[in-house]
């Protein structure tokens, strides 16, 4: 079964974390001052969400933005990617990760996202997620 | 000398960092490799050698973190502009273009693992470093080894019978490393860091291999003596020891369960480089033909005014345009997407090194006996060409590799997100 149950929760879950990662941590300046965006497409559940220092965006909305890097995989992954449960490069060689989007800017990314895995926990309390995987 | 792009599309910046490198690859870099081929592989890498102002010199300006993304230290560039850059430096010196990629190999490897210790480590030091004192290398091929170690669709690739001549066994927290890379590692007795493949587990022979980042100052490490070649002899190579030399576990950085897959990654970002190089030399071969048939009286005329010489002079014109397209697509393709088409590098790393080596085998003959001296430029493009048919996988082996990755994939559906 998957771990979040419908897109509701996926996409309330990280309509927040986003929010609060681009308003209360450094990561939202660093998004702007490098004029980075991101596009999520998850599968199980089917969320598309757009991400840049303006906050998040979901479904036709996100959609309609070009972004610098698309990053596609489950919503399995996205969940052990948070709880940094998944190796990268392991995850992006098996295809378990596929991005689109200058390989520099991918690699780029992962240290910007260090403020939401430490928020990540909080937010699988919240929504009853499971942590031991 | 520069070049008319079909590309009417270049940035300021992107201009810019094409008009850098050019001056680079034609007052540092050309000259220094001219010396650098007329000594011996041993004087090469001594002291007082120029390999080592120019290596500061590279590293002052920045060429040896190309591929490195601007979070971590490096240039950020996108690969429209690594492809421009590499093209420069390929025109300016094959070999050393090839010492300068390496010697980010460990490192752009540990950013990918997104490890804090292995960022601070290895990283970070490497980005600020500006004297040329940390150098990578990439320890893949090994004495008993050499394309083979790449050909992931042959049978014997994960035959048990392949025993690897680099083994690591763990114990405890600590990976302990015995057996040698051979003597073609691409800057190995002069490195200080090598991206090593080794293999963990013999059972499954080359899958299953393994990747770690090992600081070559490490006890049981030695190196052997550098090697003399025919070609790209300012290109530093040369075997590494290992003699139960102990690494952390965590600085493992691939194990069996993934080497495959991200061999072919690794593989398909190199074969990139030596397709971009390779048009560089290309270009250079042409130029240098070009000028020679302006200059050169033959029958009482330029030898550019014979009919044939403009026949013979497009048709090396024609290579590089379309080693260019090639290799700017590969590299547009397989740098902006993960994984990777691997295919479409090796198209490009074969089809531009053929290119290569043709370009400069026909400028030797369009110089006639002048081209077989060493006052000319054309008779070392000609031995650092032959060698690209051979490096980073010989285009045999390549192919047939290519061909294995056909027979699973095509037709490639359009990229689904």
């Amino acid at each position: 079964m998957a771990i979040f149950k419908d897109k509701t929760v996926m996409e309330d879950l990280f309509g927040e974390l986003w929010t609060k990662m681009i308003n209360e941590t450094d990561f939202g300046p660093k998004l702007r001052e490098d004029n980075f965006s991101i596009f999520f497409v998850t599968e199980d559940p089917e969320v598309v969400m757009f991400v840049d220092a303006n906050g998040p965006l979901f479904g036709e909305a996100a959609q309609a933005k070009t972004p610098v890097v698309t990053m596609k995989m489950s919503g399995d992954t996205v969940h052990k990617f948070w709880l940094k449960q998944i190796n990268v490069p392991k995850a992006l060689a098996l295809r378990q990760i596929k991005a689109k989007g200058p390989i520099g800017k991918v690699l780029q990314l992962l240290p910007l996202l260090k403020p939401g895995f430490g928020l990540y926990p909080d937010y699988c309390k919240k929504y009853n997620l499971p942590m031991e995987l | 000398m520069d070049y008319f792009d079909l590309n009417l599309n270049l940035s300021e910046d992107d201009l810019a960092l094409r008009k850098a490198a050019q001056a680079f690859a034609r007052d540092v870099m050309r000259p220094v490799a001219r010396k650098l081929d007329l000594m011996s592989a041993e004087e090469v890498v001594a002291e007082g050698s120029p390999l080592w102002p120019f290596l500061r010199q590279a590293y002052e300006l920045g060429y040896h973190k190309v591929l490195l993304p601007e979070g971590y230290g490096g240039l950020g560039l996108s690969p429209l502009q690594i492809n421009l850059v590499y093209e420069e430096l390929g025109w300016g010196s094959f070999g050393l273009s090839v010492l300068l990629a390496v010697a980010c190999f460990p490192f752009y490897c540990a950013c990918m693992t997104n490890n804090d210790e292995l960022i601070e480590t290895f990283v970070q030091p490497y980005c600020d470093c500006t004297d040329g004192s940390i150098r990578g290398c990439w320890a893949i091929t090994e004495p008993d080894h050499g394309s083979d170690v790449i050909a992931v669709g042959e049978e014997c690739f994960s035959s048990g019978k392949m025993r690897g001549n680099t083994q690591a066994v763990l114990d405890g927290n600590e990976w302990v490393i015995s057996g040698q890379k051979s003597a073609w590692v691409s800057g190995g007795t002069i490195a200080t860091h090598a991206m090593l493949h080794l293999q963990l587990d013999p059972s499954r022979g080359f899958a299953g291999n393994g990747i770690c980042i090992l600081p070559l100052d490490r006890k049981g490490v030695s190196r052997g003596k550098p090697l003399e070649k025919i070609g790209q002899r300012d290109l530093n190579q040369g075997e590494i020891y290992f003699d139960e030399v102990r690494i952390p576990k965590g600085w493992m950085i691939a194990e069996p369960d993934y080497y495959v897959p991200l061999l072919d990654l690794i593989l398909a970002s190199a074969n990139l480089c030596m397709s971009n190089w390779s048009v560089g030399l290309a270009r250079s071969a042409f130029e240098e033909a070009l000028d020679y048939t302006k200059q050169r009286v033959q029958g009482g005329k330029a030898l550019i005014e014979h009919y044939s010489m403009k026949q013979r002079l497009f048709h090396l014109f024609s290579r590089v345009e379309t080693g260019r397209a090639i290799s700017r697509a590969a590299m547009n393709l397989n740098l902006n997407i993960s994984p990777p088409h691997v295919e479409y590098s090796l198209v490009a790393k074969t089809q531009c090194t053929e290119m290569a080596f043709q370009n400069a085998h026909e400028a030797i003959q369009i110089f006639g006996g002048n081209g077989l001296t060493r006052e000319y430029l054309v008779e070392k493009l000609f031995r650092d060409a032959r060698a690209t048919l051979i490096e980073d996988g010989n285009n045999e082996t390549l192919t047939r590799h290519g061909g294995h990755i056909l027979s699973e994939t095509y037709p490639r559906p359009p990229l689904d997100f």
